[in-house]
């Protein structure tokens, strides 16, 4: 693999190194460590359990010595009575274990009691909340449907009168069309001057930037997310000399649905002389998702119905901090401050542009200035996700419409107030207690509003809506029970399958769509529409795990033996398809073939450009599947290069150059993993013998996995592997944990120390389905910590803090 | 070409990345202490072509009465609203459009008028001839904005700024005239409050975020004070950001120097309100210039084919149709007539706005460093005639002799352009549009 690109070290936080297992990764770690019974054995008598203390010694056990200072002074002075007898490794063995388990700020930090940590908005969660924002002053759009494709209107005018030309309609699934010189239909069709109209919705897979072109000889307009009246996203109606293509760049976020217009008209436009020439026409909408490849828009991300246009806040936001595995606010920064006050100007100057739609009401209407204020104030409540008590009124919308110079300075003085504030910026729901005077604080129950809130930006990244912000009005989500039904509710809309899905794409790491090398002697098939066409089968797959008939079974990501393939990928596979099918589910391999463990995608990524890497591989299913922590080798390691040995299969290579014992405390877990999936080669072909040049072994793909509790699993090949993670505790433990955090972005431990068992039980007694187990999460989540929060200091008496909680909300 | 990037302008102001989004209006680049006088470029167009015994003098020669020694011609009764600047007048006559090629006369006169060179073959059917696409090339304001914007001593924040009055909202070619390159039409901007805002709207965002500073650090102490201890070092950390941003924004509170122009609220883009548009506009034109946004602007009338009904002159017909009727139809003339010397009338006063407007850290008017070139598509209506394009400046920021009237007798009018770019001190521009009218290079005879 020497002087080809490597791929992906980064995917796995190991920048280009094998990886480690790490010793000890957390205070119960430390009950494994030589110093405890060193310490149990001379100091916990006067220093108590975990340095305590004891009336004798009644000081805690902490201080800021390194490890070599604690030790020199324990060989010195310790124990007091006879200091002898714990001198040299031992001293420095109990130093160790003091030092990690209690003694140091580092380990005193780690033992602090979990707890809900006040957070700010994440990125997502502002971008969804902006949307809906505005979204909620508007119809809602239709919910999610199944059909796919886009509506056309086929005109035999140049124009698009459906009194006057219409001819037919139809659902055509996508737009890539060759009308050669006759058109559409020479019995009903001019040659030369025909119109066509798509309109419906596209569904992008995931937030980020899409490019759209428009390939056609002729006159055509694509408008995308806009209303009727804005000017189109590409306005191709000149057809002036040799082009042919036009692009256009749009951000989209995930998990919603956005209108799409496209007209396309074949004839002289202008002054209507009835002069056309015999040409050639087409018409192609395509894109380049992120992440992707130029390719046709695909059916299955077309609907045939109308949808709302979706307000996209465009000021870019520094990413999120991401260091412990989930994205959360628990920072902020200049460029974030920065990016939150742009956009605060951003959304203000839309809404000022679509107030007369927004608020109903037109710019000279006697009522304006009541409507305006009315609409702050909705606008205010909607954002802050609760009642405005008088206080927070009169600060945010009274005072911003009694100072401004006119009405539309009022109400942006309003917005930026509303955006700018920390109500509406952090999860105060999340760490105020309730609001003083509010029926929630004199029962001592749950927030409603709180808990409506803690549920909606678990499962959507966003603000309640209708239902849950009238169930919050009435105080009903006060039990498991009533958050249960809400959240079970909540689980079947558009927002938590793309929530999921990013989820599940991060639990696959591959979310950043890491780029994928192949060798081009070895892999001439391979190419970037193929890794593109890898991703979207991946996509797909889970998809249909998740939300399919199949009863989203978690399990199922791991047995399922069938692959969704089009009409590319079906030769390199062996399945026979047509070339220009679009994708379905096909059985491989003799059912070899076992879920994400062998999906091509998966295994191209975990592989190099052309080899396997049983390495990634078995770091993915070691940290990532089982959940087990590993560091990063303290030294980099450069891959041992197939040329120089020759005779050893790639198995027998990665056991070489892990042999030494350093190496080997990590990779006695990771490469009986990653030797499992040596069936499949670095494009995720199915095999059973490696050949490279003169050498040809046959495939040993037998493994094993020790769990965290129980006896050694030992397996060959990947079904056999699929069946033991299927059954694994390990496995549904950290499924279930880092799903949690997915979700709720707060620390699990802060909800107890048995939410992990009580969940994980639930789900291994619900079959493994990801849909409850999204339910039972929030059920928790959602509801405070059981746990008394540590009590605020008393706000400052405020007569104007009292809430005034509206019958109805608006 | 060569433009300064956002990145490095924030660079040479030093600003922090607070009010990085904010930050707008800028003074001009120009490197301080840069003593050569500006020259700026403002060209104006109106359709359909003009009545030509009405606005060409029966003669060429001086509009001036000095030297005293020569009678002074007449003004035609079109330009009689720029009497007061007949010393600062240069009028073009025999300057032609002589780009052929596909499209009808309307067309090529809209897509050719400041290209020079030949439309694109393309789908839009004119009223005759063989249909067409976008101008081939980049119109010569745009050519004199890359060559100031690519010079740290004549950059501004906007390089050219392109206004429009009641211009159609579709995009063919009679709407477009200006072009950054070829099939690369500039929609111009006939909104006067979307020009504000584009002009002046960080200014006023930097205003209204001024406006609700209190309030916020009202909001964060409540908030906070209601929290418990550890949760509110986020926040305190956030009311720092809050208390730096204020002070940021205060260092550069004084960025505009002159007036920012008000603007009538609730004015909509209709037929009746051209007359009030117009006059935003020119309001923001002269602003844009005081300012030094831009050294080059353009101001578009509707459109080639324009058909506006100057109800408010008594004009009830629309232009276009108008410049249908033959020369012998008396009445359309003196409607026509009445249209132009509308047009001519708001030339008039924008070069009065300019001669109003001292020049910033200079000698005189903004109208001495400016000049204004009226132009149009057509020479004249009924004929579509493309000889005779209407040139008329006014104001002597090119420099060139004012007071007169020539003509040229049939010059391609690329040679006008290369003139131009060669007055606005682009001297290294030896051919603009189609080669083969560039013959002789810039038109002499007119410093």
């Amino acid at each position: 693999m020497l002087g080809i690109r490597m791929p992906l070290w980064t995917a796995l936080g190991c920048a280009g190194w094998l990886a480690c297992l790490s010793l000890p990764t957390s205070p119960l770690a430390a009950a494994d460590h030589p110093g405890l019974a060193i310490y149990r054995e001379h100091c916990s008598r006067c220093h108590g359990d975990a340095g305590a203390g004891t009336p004798d010694v009644p000081e805690p056990l902490v201080g800021d010595r390194s490890v070599n200072q604690l030790a020199a002074y324990i060989h010195e002075t310790m124990p007091e009575d006879d200091p002898s007898k714990v001198t040299g490794d031992a001293a420095r063995q109990v130093a160790e274990y003091i030092h990690g388990g209690f003694y140091s700020a580092v380990a005193r930090d780690r033992n602090r009691p979990a707890r809900v940590e006040l957070s700010r908005l994440t990125v997502r969660q502002y971008q969804n909340t902006a949307a809906d924002l505005i979204a909620s002053f508007r119809n809602r759009g239709p919910g999610i449907d199944d059909r796919r494709g886009l509506r056309a209107e086929y005109f035999h005018t140049r124009d698009f009168n459906r009194q006057t030309g219409l001819v037919f309609e139809q659902i055509d699934p996508q737009v890539d069309f060759s009308f050669g010189l006759e058109g559409p239909d020479p019995e009903r069709f001019q040659p030369n001057r025909f119109a066509i109209r798509w309109t419906g919705s596209i569904v992008p897979p995931e937030t980020g930037i899409y490019e759209f072109v428009i390939r056609t000889e002729h006159s055509a307009k694509l408008a995308v997310n806009t209303a009727w009246y804005e000017p189109p996203l590409i306005d191709a109606y000149v057809k002036s000399g040799n082009d042919t293509e036009y692009k256009a760049n749009i951000l989209l976020l995930g998990g919603r649905s956005y209108p799409l217009r496209l007209e396309f008209s074949k004839a002289n436009q202008g002054v209507d002389k009835k002069n056309e020439h015999s040409t050639q026409a087409s018409i192609q909408l395509l894109w380049r998702p992120p992440h992707g490849v130029l390719e046709t828009v695909p059916e299955r991300c077309l609907i045939p119905h109308d949808s709302a246009e979706v307000f996209v806040v465009k000021t870019p936001f520094p990413p999120d901090d991401k260091s412990i595995g989930y994205e959360r606010g628990t920072s902020v920064s200049p460029e974030w401050f920065a990016a939150a006050t742009a956009a605060s100007v951003e959304i203000a100057d839309y809404v000022i542009n679509h107030i007369e739609h927004l608020a109903h009401t037109k710019r000279d209407s006697p009522d304006r200035a009541d409507k305006l204020k009315q609409f702050a104030t909705t606008f205010a409540t909607r954002a802050f996700r609760r009642p405005l008590t008088d206080h927070v009124r009169t600060l945010v919308v009274d005072r911003a419409f009694a100072d401004a110079p006119d009405l539309d300075a009022a109400l942006k003085r309003s917005m930026l107030l509303v955006l700018g504030s920390p109500r509406f910026l952090f999860h105060t729901e999340a760490a105020a207690p309730p609001t003083t005077g509010t029926e929630a604080a004199a029962s001592g129950k749950p927030d409603s509003f709180a808990t409506a809130a803690r549920l909606s930006f678990g499962l959507w990244d966003s603000i309640p809506d209708q239902p849950l912000w009238d169930a919050a009005a009435k105080n009903q989500l006060v039990t498991a029970e009533q958050v249960r039904r809400q959240a079970e509710r909540m689980v079947n809309d558009r927002r938590t399958r793309s929530k999921l899905r990013d989820f599940l794409f991060a639990w696959l790491r591959v979310d950043h769509g890491p780029e994928i090398v192949k060798d081009k002697t070895r892999y001439s098939e391979f190419s970037p529409e193929i890794a593109a066409d890898m991703r979207a089968s991946l996509e797909l797959f889970v998809d249909d795990v998740a939300w399919g008939a199949g009863g989203s079974d978690f399990r199922r990501l791991f047995t399922d033996d069938e692959v969704y393939l089009n009409g590319r990928l079906a030769p390199l596979y062996g399945a026979k398809l047509r070339p220009d099918a679009a994708f379905r589910r096909v059985r491989l391999d003799d059912g070899r073939r076992a879920g994400v463990l062998s999906h091509p995608y998966m295994a191209s990524v975990l592989s190099y450009a052309a080899a396997t890497s049983p390495i990634h591989r078995g770091v993915f299913l070691a940290r990532s599947v089982m959940g087990n922590v590993l560091k990063p080798p303290q030294e980099a390691v450069t891959p041992l290069a197939p040329d120089l040995h020759p005779d050893l299969s790639t198995r027998e290579r990665v056991a070489l150059q892990t042999s030494s014992v350093a190496c080997q405390t990590c990779h006695t877990m990771i490469n009986p993993l990653g030797f499992a999936l040596e069936e499949f080669d670095p494009i995720g072909r199915y095999r059973t013998a490696e050949i490279r040049g003169d050498m040809q072994k046959p495939i040993d793909a037998s493994g094993s996995y020790l769990p965290r509790e129980g006896p050694q699993a030992t397996f060959r090949g990947a079904r056999e592997l699929s069946a033991t993670i299927a059954t694994s505790r390990d496995a549904q433990e950290a499924f279930v944990q880092q799903l949690f955090h997915a979700l709720v972005k707060q620390p699990m431990r802060a909800w107890g120390p048995d939410t992990l068992e009580t969940l994980r039980k639930q789900f291994a007694a619900n079959n493994c389905d990801i849909r409850r187990l999204l339910v039972d999460i929030m059920t928790v989540a959602a509801l405070p910590p059981p746990t008394a929060p540590p009590q605020p200091v008393p706000a400052p008496q405020n007569p104007a803090e009292q809430a005034s909680v509206p019958e109805k909300t608006p | 070409m060569i433009t300064v990037s956002r990145r490095e302008l924030l660079r040479r102001f030093g600003v922090g990345s607070a009010v990085l989004p904010f930050l707008g209006n800028l003074p001009s680049l120009a490197a301080t202490g840069s003593t050569a006088p500006k020259k700026r470029l403002v060209i104006v167009f109106s359709p359909d072509g003009v009545v030509k015994k009405n606005f060409w003098p029966t003669e060429p020669g001086p509009f001036t009465t000095l030297p005293q020694i020569v009678q002074p011609i007449e003004l035609p009764p079109i330009l009689r609203p720029l009497e007061p600047f007949r010393e600062q007048l240069l009028m073009l006559k025999g300057v032609h459009d002589k780009v052929q090629g596909d499209g009808d006369r309307h067309m090529r006169g809209m897509g050719c008028l400041l290209t020079g060179i030949e439309l694109f073959p393309g789908n839009i059917q004119g009223g005759g001839e063989t249909p067409a696409g976008w101008s081939s090339g980049l119109s010569i304001d745009q050519e004199i904005k890359n060559f100031l914007q690519s010079r740290p001593e004549t950059a501004t924040r906007m390089g050219s700024l392109e206004f429009g009055v009641l211009v159609p909202n579709r995009a063919d070619t009679w709407t477009r005239m200006i072009y950054t390159g070829p099939n690369k039409p500039v929609t111009p901007i006939d909104d006067p409050y979307q020009m504000f805002h584009k002009l002046y709207g960080q200014m006023k965002d930097r205003e209204s975020m001024r406006s609700v500073l209190d309030e916020l650090h009202e909001d964060l102490a409540t908030v906070s004070s209601a929290l418990p201890a550890e949760d509110r070092r986020i926040l305190e950390e956030h009311a720092a950001l809050v208390r730096g941003f204020e002070k940021e924004m205060a260092s550069h509170h004084a960025e505009v120097a002159h007036a920012v122009p008000v603007l009538e609220q609730g004015i909509v883009e209709q037929n009746d309100q051209m007359p009030k548009i117009s006059r935003m506009q020119i309001e923001l034109v002269v602003a844009s210039l005081a300012a030094d946004f831009t050294r080059v602007a353009s101001l578009q009338y509707t459109n080639s084919v324009g058909q506006p009904h100057m109800k408010w002159i008594g004009v009830e017909e629309g232009q276009h149709d108008l410049s249908h009727e033959p020369n012998s139809n008396e009445a359309a003339q003196e409607k026509l007539t009445k249209i132009n010397t509308w047009y001519a009338g708001e030339v008039a006063h924008l070069a009065k706005r300019l001669a109003e407007t001292p020049e910033p850290g200079g000698d005189g008017s903004l109208l001495d460093h400016t000049t204004i070139l009226w132009t149009n598509e057509l020479g004249e209506g009924n004929s579509h005639s493309l000889d005779d394009i209407p040139w008329l400046m006014v104001g002597k920021g090119l420099g060139f002799t004012m007071g007169r009237a020539l003509d040229f007798k049939g010059v391609p009018h690329n040679r006008f352009h290369l003139a131009i770019a060669h007055a606005m001190g682009h001297t290294g521009l030896v051919r603009f549009g189609n080669p083969d009218y560039c013959g002789d290079g810039p038109l002499t005879g007119l410093v």
